[in-house]
């Protein structure tokens, strides 16, 4: 029961990592469905990296730089090139799933180094995590850099004649944003699942993309959502533990992805929208043309 | 960057270059300011104007003078080809906005420059030195407090902007300009959506400025009541050119608009006396929300018969844009009826409303009124496609429907290299009159016609008005939304002043005084009667 | 910029004649394949030399013709799935829930007629046509659900359509594993072999579903070029608002394209699992089959929507994954060359978007004359 608990906090940490960095990058008016193509890479990347050299650090390190690198080229396709930023995501996405199964493919199986320690039970990234979720709160809405990234988000135009470079913050964010999705990604594959398989991060980034439109753009929202989603997945892999012999294992794996899909009507309808819809970044996903 | 401490300190923070300023002097001197924009278009043509310390000094144009181009460069938005801009006898050259702002310029555009979902503070402090890390709210607060005081403004710092007037927010983006330290300020077409009363109190604020040996410099299209009123020099800009300079004293609005149009300016409408028909739309009792949730039609009922103009008066944000939606099936009713030449279509679908002969001409022509990466052709089809006469079994008549566009493109007398272009090609006026064109072409028994002139330079005015009054000779019902009120009263038979989701009085045109409508869409009758 | 005597400048494009988007398309496919070269370069071979080989097996040797030829069919539909509501300006990723759903609907169609056992209770002429239907049908409601959240609430087609990938990737393994009802008793977790009535007839030497693929290609194009149904879509496609305004009903159009859609998908389903020789069942790895169907997004996006060009590029493709997998073998290389060479084609493809907006002049330097404006 307690392994049960830990394992649905270890798992909404990489969620919640994912996540803040999409919820920065759309704040300031990007949106970047290719979370899953950059999850994928800091995930393989950061294996191949931990499992060749028997280094840790260097995995996430190659994670986390790898992410950046992805990030960084959303931004030159969506934001210098003008490219549509569905195009660029879903681009990431396939480039990303694409490349990955073919670069892991001969490094498939167990990571083969000793698990990384814990504190107090629990892997000391849930409270790295707990940490960024009030960082990125306090940054964006406490400090005049939030305010910039909040106002890019939502009129950029008017952030221009503010004086303030749009192209510069929204660089920054999506960097950021790429950056914590390689981390995330290298995070599942060194820590919570360190078995390459093909395609073994299901849908995780897919998953943490819906949890960033369930936040309203609020970091403790999104971490809320994220133990929420940790547990239920948690209850996919074991139902055996509180509904014995109820149904196939195969119909209760369906449950996390069944769930995002009604959490996304929920926040769709009109009677959430009519209360919570104010707080869409209102250019989210338009590109910004200087005139 | 050592922080300003004091209060004098943040407003004075570029003040070096601004010390011992001499009322008269020369503050803003550009000279001989060129821009030239790809395909040889020739904006600016070598312009020339100053602006003294304490002085006033409008530019006045028509839409396609350069008046934009010439503000963007004075603001940095836009890099000149050549020119120089000097301020206070510095050489400048703005590379950004962010230089301009360092080197006391401010800018108030004509559309808003806020962002709705923040707070005024979050605004005014957007870009400012004081939002540097950890923001301190609070002083911030104070400060911006005692510089609105200073000039007579009222400003709730902590109030979401889009709860605001257009008004209050115009007083907001010159707070915000005179926190950045703002010594000279830009502003476009000021008064454009204020009420005639907000209009009188801005002025005098300005006014009140001047008097801190501050530059203002109004560019105005059409308010030439404003320029006389408030400006002591005038810049006449025509085809990206200074056709004249003049002290305001003693200049007369017919002077200044002739010098503008470069012609002499005749408003001289056809407006043949119709026998008002048959009625073609009752409504009653309209009653609907804006996209935040909000009333924004409430209880509104009238009458419009055929040959007849409606003429829906009020300033921006009053229930007329909400009214034509509602009108067209665009948007959902709370409440309320509406017959159409005598048949309930309040729950009909846009589709059947173009069928039964309603025709729109949306005032967002590029977002709702037409596709820009369709061509000509495709856009007229977006009111035939369902038409028996171009839809055979399924399978659109192309053929037919380009040569329908060609008869627009020669009706409706529009600048095309041809009917297979991309519309996005076209200018402002020119695709409205596709638009309209397109729309006409159906002869609907009933036009709504929103906004139909706003952009449109003087030429394109004129023929779109005209349309219109050929639409009623033709028996056609036309509702008129304007915020215009010369156009209103030069056009409508009947005239309707909306203000906050209700019309204020239904007013025959032969009975309309325009300081009257002007009171009613600013809400003045209304609150006399409730007192 | 300039460089030496001339000057470069990007330009906004007003408008993209149609033989300059080909060729962009065009480039970016050859700058893919200048990519993927990487892989042969880094296994130390000519890349030039396996791109000959590559090609001569994928479309010349008679076994790497047909297989070619299948996979064609299946990236052909699996385009066609996507295109439609990309003309509506709606992305369909939920192509490999969409074919699951059909290739089980074909299934069980079997199934009911007896088929587990390898007895048709009823003749081939009967079952075959309704695999085909209850296919299309299948995929074509499992499609409708996204339509329908995007129609009447606006909710995120992507995510949506991804999700139900997934449910229906669990639907396939309850169905043919761990003691499913289409379980293979004596197989490795694969569904039960299609009886022989079952399996699709061949019309020289290549499965009936090729002629789908030439009859949907001529409805598609008739539809986007010519009907009203298809200007609709594509006004849709351009400017919701517009279309809505112009008196398209958005819900309509969100339900529909992806019913379309998703029963093309279901035929695609049905074509991998029930027409290609050799395989009638779906197989421990049907996983794979699905994921390839994402090839459906890039030849959609290239042909920018155009069924005919998407056919011409589904063929190119389907040749080049199939050659890439010879390649594979022949090099030893890692399992995937097919998925790779999709990422850096997709890759090489967005980066290449930049030029449908945006165009390069280049012109000499030289002092221009000012030119007034006219009337």
């Amino acid at each position: 029961m307690l392994l049960f608990l830990i394992r649905s906090l270890e798992a909404a940490m990489i969620f919640t990592f994912a996540g803040l960095g999409e919820l920065v990058d759309q704040r300031s008016g990007i949106l970047n469905v290719g979370l899953e193509g950059i999850m994928l890479f800091g995930a393989t990347l950061g294996f191949i990296a931990a499992k060749t050299t028997g280094n840790y650090l260097l995995g996430f390190l190659v994670g986390i730089g790898i992410g950046a690198l992805l990030g960084l080229l959303h931004g030159f396709f969506s934001i210098t090139l003008g490219v549509d930023q569905v195009v660029s995501g879903m681009g990431i996405w396939i480039f990303g799933f694409g490349m990955t199964t073919y670069i892991g493919n001969p490094h498939t199986g167990p990571l083969g180094l000793d698990k990384l320690a814990t504190w107090f039970g629990v892997s000391p990234f849930f409270y790295l995590a707990v940490i960024m979720v009030v960082l990125v709160w306090f940054v964006l809405n406490k400090t005049g850099f939030g305010l910039k990234i909040r106002s890019v988000g939502e009129r950029p135009s008017v952030a221009e004649v503010s004086g303030i470079s749009v192209t510069r913050i929204r660089y920054m964010s999506v960097i950021f944003g790429g950056l914590m999705s390689g981390f995330a990604g290298a995070v599942y594959a060194l820590y919570y699942n360190p078995v390459w398989n093909y395609n073994f991060l299901m849908g995780w980034g897919f998953i943490s993309l819906a949890l960033v439109f369930f936040s309203m753009w609020n970091p403790y929202i999104l971490f809320g959502g994220a133990v929420l989603f940790g547990l239920l997945w948690q209850l996919a892999l074991n139902p055996q533990m509180f509904f014995p012999g109820l149904a196939s294992r195969y119909i209760w794996r369906m449950a996390p992805f069944i769930m995002t899909i009604l959490v996304l009507v929920l926040i769709s309808s009109k009677w959430f929208r009519s209360r919570w819809g104010a707080t869409k970044p209102e250019s989210l996903g338009q590109p910004y043309h200087k005139e | 960057m050592a922080k300003p401490n004091t209060k004098e300190e943040s407003i004075e923070l570029h003040g070096d270059i601004w010390k011992h300023i001499q009322p008269g002097e020369v503050v803003l001197d550009a000279q001989g300011i060129t821009k030239r924009y790809p395909g040889g278009v020739l904006a600016n043509d070598h312009i020339d104007f100053k602006v003294k310390a304490g002085e006033i000094h409008a530019i006045l144009g028509e839409n396609g003078a350069g008046k934009t181009t010439l503000m963007s460069i004075l603001f940095g938005l836009l890099q000149p080809d050549e020119g120089q801009i000097y301020v206070r006898g510095l050489q400048v050259r703005f590379r950004s906005p962010e230089d301009a702002i360092k080197m006391g310029i401010g800018m108030v555009h004509q559309h808003r420059k806020l962002i709705p979902a923040h707070s005024v503070l979050e605004n005014i402090l957007l870009g400012h030195p004081r939002s540097k890390g950890v923001m301190n709210q609070k002083l911030a607060e104070e400060e911006i407090m005692a510089l609105a005081e200073r000039y007579g403004f009222e400003i709730d710092p902590r109030a979401k902007v889009w709860q605001l007037t257009e008004g209050e927010k115009q007083v907001v983006e010159i707070v915000k300009a005179l926190y950045r330290g703002a010594k000279i300020l830009i502003l476009d077409e000021p008064t454009s959506a204020l009420t005639p009363l907000e209009t009188d109190r801005l002025l005098e604020s300005i006014t009140n400025m001047t008097q801190d040996a501050l530059g203002v410099v109004p560019f105005i299209t059409h308010k030439l009541p404003v320029v006389l009123a408030i400006s002591d020099e005038v810049t006449i800009l025509r085809r990206g050119k200074v056709v004249d300079r003049l002290k305001t004293a003693g200049a007369t609005e017919q002077m200044l608009a002739q010098r503008m149009v470069g012609r002499p300016v005749i408003f001289d409408l056809q407006k043949e006396p119709m026998e008002p028909g048959e009625p073609v739309i009752q409504v009653e009792g309209l009653t609907a929300r804006n996209n935040k949730g909000v009333i924004a039609l409430d209880d509104v009922s009238f009458t419009v018969r055929e040959g007849e103009i409606l003429g829906i008066a009020g300033v921006a944000g009053n229930g007329q844009h909400e009214l034509a939606e509602v009108l067209f099936g665009l948007r959902e009713l709370e409440g309320g009826r509406i017959l159409f030449t005598g048949q309930d279509i309040t729950r009909a679908s846009v589709l059947d409303r173009w069928k039964l002969g309603m025709g729109y001409t949306p005032s967002e022509r590029t977002e709702v009124g037409s596709i820009p990466d369709f061509t000509l052709v495709e856009n007229v089809a977006m009111n035939y496609y369902f038409d028996n006469r171009y839809n055979h079994r399924g399978f659109l008549d192309y053929k037919g429907l380009r040569q329908l566009t060609e008869e627009i493109i020669e009706e409706f007398d529009v600048a095309t290299p041809g009917p297979d272009v991309r519309i996005r090609t076209l200018s402002g006026g020119n695709l409205q009159k596709i638009i309209l064109g397109r729309v006409l072409s159906r002869q609907p028994k009933l036009v709504i016609a929103n906004l139909p002139a706003q952009g449109l330079d003087v030429g394109a005015t004129e023929f779109v008005q005209r349309k219109l009054l050929e639409a009623r000779a033709q028996k056609a019902a036309v509702i008129l939304i304007s915020e215009d009120l010369d156009e209103i009263l030069s056009l409508s038979d009947w005239i309707a002043p909306m203000y906050e989701g209700k019309i204020v009085d239904m007013i025959p045109a032969a009975e309309a005084q325009k300081d009257d409508i002007g009171a009613m869409i600013a809400g003045i009758h209304q609150e006399e009667r409730s007192s | 910029m300039t460089l030496g005597g001339y000057q470069i400048r990007l330009q906004r494009r007003t408008n993209l004649p149609g033989w300059k988007a080909a060729l962009i398309s065009v480039l970016a496919v050859l700058f893919g394949l200048g990519l993927f070269s990487i892989i042969f370069l880094q296994a130390g071979q000519d890349p030039l030399e396996i791109y000959k080989q590559i090609f001569s097996y994928a479309f010349f040797n008679p076994y790497g013709r047909g297989l070619t030829i299948n996979r064609f069919i299946f990236l052909a539909l699996a385009s066609f799935a996507f295109i439609i509501p990309m003309q509506a300006g709606l992305w369909n990723i939920g192509m490999p829930g969409q074919l699951y759903l059909g290739a089980l609907a074909a299934f069980g169609v079997v199934y009911l007629f007896g088929g587990k056992s390898g007895e048709l209770t009823a003749s081939g002429a009967v079952v075959i046509p309704l695999m085909i239907i209850a296919a299309m049908i299948a995929g074509g409601l499992y499609g409708a659900i996204a339509g329908f959240l995007k129609g009447k609430w606006n909710v995120n087609e992507i995510v949506v359509t991804m999700m139900l990938n997934f449910i229906a990737f669990y639907l396939v393994a309850f169905m043919i594993k761990d003691g499913g009802p289409f379980m293979n008793l004596g197989g490795r977790g694969e569904s039960f072999e299609l009886p022989e009535a079952a399996r699709a007839p061949m019309t020289g030497g290549y499965p009936i579903t090729l002629w789908f693929v030439f009859i949907l290609t001529a409805v598609l194009a008739a539809l986007f070029s010519r009907m009203g149904l298809g200007y609709q879509i594509r006004a849709f496609g351009k400017s919701p608002m517009a279309a809505r305004y112009a008196g398209v009903k958005p819900f309509f159009i969100a339900v529909l394209v992806f019913t379309l859609g998703g029963a093309i998908a279901g035929l695609a389903g049905y074509h991998y699992f029930g027409a290609v020789p050799g395989v009638f069942k779906i197989a421990r790895t049907y996983g794979y089959f699905g994921d390839l169907s994402f090839y459906g997004v890039i030849c959609g996006l290239i042909s920018l929507g155009n069924p005919i060009a998407s056919l011409v590029i589904a063929l190119l493709f389907g040749g080049l994954s199939i050659g890439g997998r010879y390649a594979q073998g022949k090099l030893h290389l890692p399992f995937g060359v097919d998925f790779a060479l999709m990422g850096m084609l997709m890759i090489s493809l967005v980066a290449f978007q930049f030029f449908y907006n945006y165009q390069i002049l280049i012109t000499k330097k030289e002092r221009r004359l000012d030119v007034a404006v006219s009337d």
